[in-house]
């Protein structure tokens, strides 16, 4: 795969090149709608600003014209499926613009039953990469202004789509600086692990911006917004705040796609996706689980071996 | 009549989630029998293991625990079939995001003890008791459960001209 990938290593990537994405997927997107495949589709279309993109959820062919793929369409798609648009499922079935990362997200809400494979129609992107947060926001992409998830990207190819749109292409000598952040925080004394995430999630304002982004956390009710008995406190407030990051962590441990959103959206700048990594890593080394681009009968923690580890139980 | 007992400089408080079909009829054995175990531990019965939510946890630790315990059926001996091997995933996990976060995980302790073993549930909660009596109180939880928000200096020029403008 590396040998693929070495390829077509760039060391910038040119307007149009997301053009070319944009053209298949407008012209998928008319066709589908068109024969009536599907109800609608959820995608981009371009912002007010320039260089900006929103979702929407298009249902004519002159709208679907409109569509778009840019550096800028950083939102993960598929929390459109679960909570604002749910209701779209039930007319029909529904194409949906994806991303690599996306696509992982897709497939856990798949394995959950959440959403089924025949009521989507998935129009693969072959992304090299979306643009980070608060960076210039120019015409090409480039190691400077690339995603911080985007480095460490391995879904560029979104197998298992309806349709892909895109050739394949990366930018070449990106750092891994997630990788690297992993490592120091792992290799810091325990009290200094203590006092770091105590200063980010103190910082946090409970805005709950990351649940409202995580096409993970569709539960109609959460635990954390629950009284009698109050699990977490709901105050934005250094204990329940860490309460609530470290059961957000725990929630979706085994199911979070790795999409990074929570981390986007986050005001407070909190790396919120270390977290999920790390649970992701312990799951990967444990029971040999990783998220993928396909559903799989049951997440790592929804089943088990009799002979799983248990070497800390006594 | 009997033996003096031993005064400490600190008493742990250590709470213990238990499954009702082993660890607690365990525990009772333990009682019956008249062995002696450490009074630090606070037993809460649970249906099963795989009832304990990790946020129990949290909120023991918050709540002033300095120890948590966690004990039920042995594997392939739930009540409920499965439950205690669900649990062992959902632990193993919830350790590794302890550690992530660095809570120290000597002050969780995971065990099976059956009906039958009230002189392992002595053990295992005289050895927690006294390792987390050597330990001290945990600070932590505490701490934060006494903070009432973010504790960040002021630290650019800017905002320490506005704040001294204020007063």
């Amino acid at each position: 795969m590396n040998a693929k990938a070495n390829k077509n290593q760039v060391t910038c990537i040119e307007p149009d090149y997301y053009q070319a994405i944009t053209e298949a997927i407008r012209k998928e997107a008319v066709k589908i709608l068109k024969d009536e495949t599907v109800v609608g589709v959820v995608g981009y279309l371009p912002g007010r600003r320039k260089g900006t993109a929103s979702p929407a959820l298009v249902t004519t062919v002159e709208e679907a014209e409109k569509l778009i793929f840019s550096p800028a369409c950083v939102n993960n798609l598929s929390v459109y499926l679960t909570k604002a648009k749910k209701g779209v499922l039930k007319q029909g079935k529904v194409g949906i613009v994806a991303k690599g990362c996306d696509m992982r997200a897709l497939a856990g809400l798949m394995t959950e039953s959440q959403l089924q494979r025949e009521d989507l129609f998935i129009i693969g992107v072959v992304c090299p990469g979306v643009y980070g947060f608060g960076v210039e926001r120019t015409g090409t992409l480039t190691e400077a202004n690339i995603a911080r998830k985007c480095r460490e990207c391995t879904v560029h190819m979104p197998e298992g789509a309806d349709v892909a749109a895109g050739t394949h292409a990366e930018l070449a000598d990106l750092t891994p600086e997630e990788a690297q952040e992993m490592a120091r925080i792992e290799a810091m004394p325990q009290a200094e692990r203590w006092a770091f995430w105590k200063e980010h999630f103190s910082r946090c304002i409970r805005c709950m911006a990351c649940r409202q982004v995580c096409p993970f956390c569709y539960c109609e009710q959460c635990l954390c917004d629950k009284n009698r008995p109050q699990a977490v406190e709901s105050s934005p407030r250094p204990a329940g705040n860490m309460a609530w990051h470290l059961v957000r962590a725990m929630h979706l441990a085994g199911r979070c796609g790795g999409c990074a959103e929570c981390e986007r959206v986050c005001p407070m700048d909190i790396p919120l996706n270390l977290l999920n990594r790390r649970m992701a890593q312990e799951l990967k080394e444990l029971y040999d689980f990783e998220a993928g681009l396909t559903p799989v009968d049951k997440g790592p923690l929804n089943q088990y071996k009799e002979d799983d580890d248990q070497s800390f139980i006594k | 009549m009997h033996a003096a007992t031993k005064q400490h400089d600190f008493e742990p408080k250590i709470v213990a989630f238990v499954c009702t079909w082993c660890t607690y009829a365990g525990a009772d054995l333990a009682g019956t029998s008249r062995m002696q175990y450490p009074p630090n531990v606070r037993v809460l019965k649970f249906p099963c293991t795989g009832r304990i939510d990790p946020v129990f946890i949290l909120r023991a630790f918050q709540k002033g625990a300095d120890g948590v315990l966690v004990s039920g059926c042995h594997p392939g001996d739930c009540h409920y079939m499965a439950g205690n091997f669900h649990a062992r995933r959902r632990f193993a996990a919830f350790r590794a995001l302890l550690d992530f976060v660095g809570v120290d995980l000597n002050r969780l302790q995971f065990s099976w003890v059956s009906a039958a073993e009230g002189g392992k549930w002595v053990d295992v909660v005289t050895e927690l008791t006294e390792r987390v009596r050597t330990m001290g109180p945990m600070p932590e939880f505490k701490e934060l459960e006494h903070e009432e928000q973010w504790s960040g200096a002021i630290n650019t020029p800017e905002l320490k001209e506005a704040y001294d403008s204020i007063g």
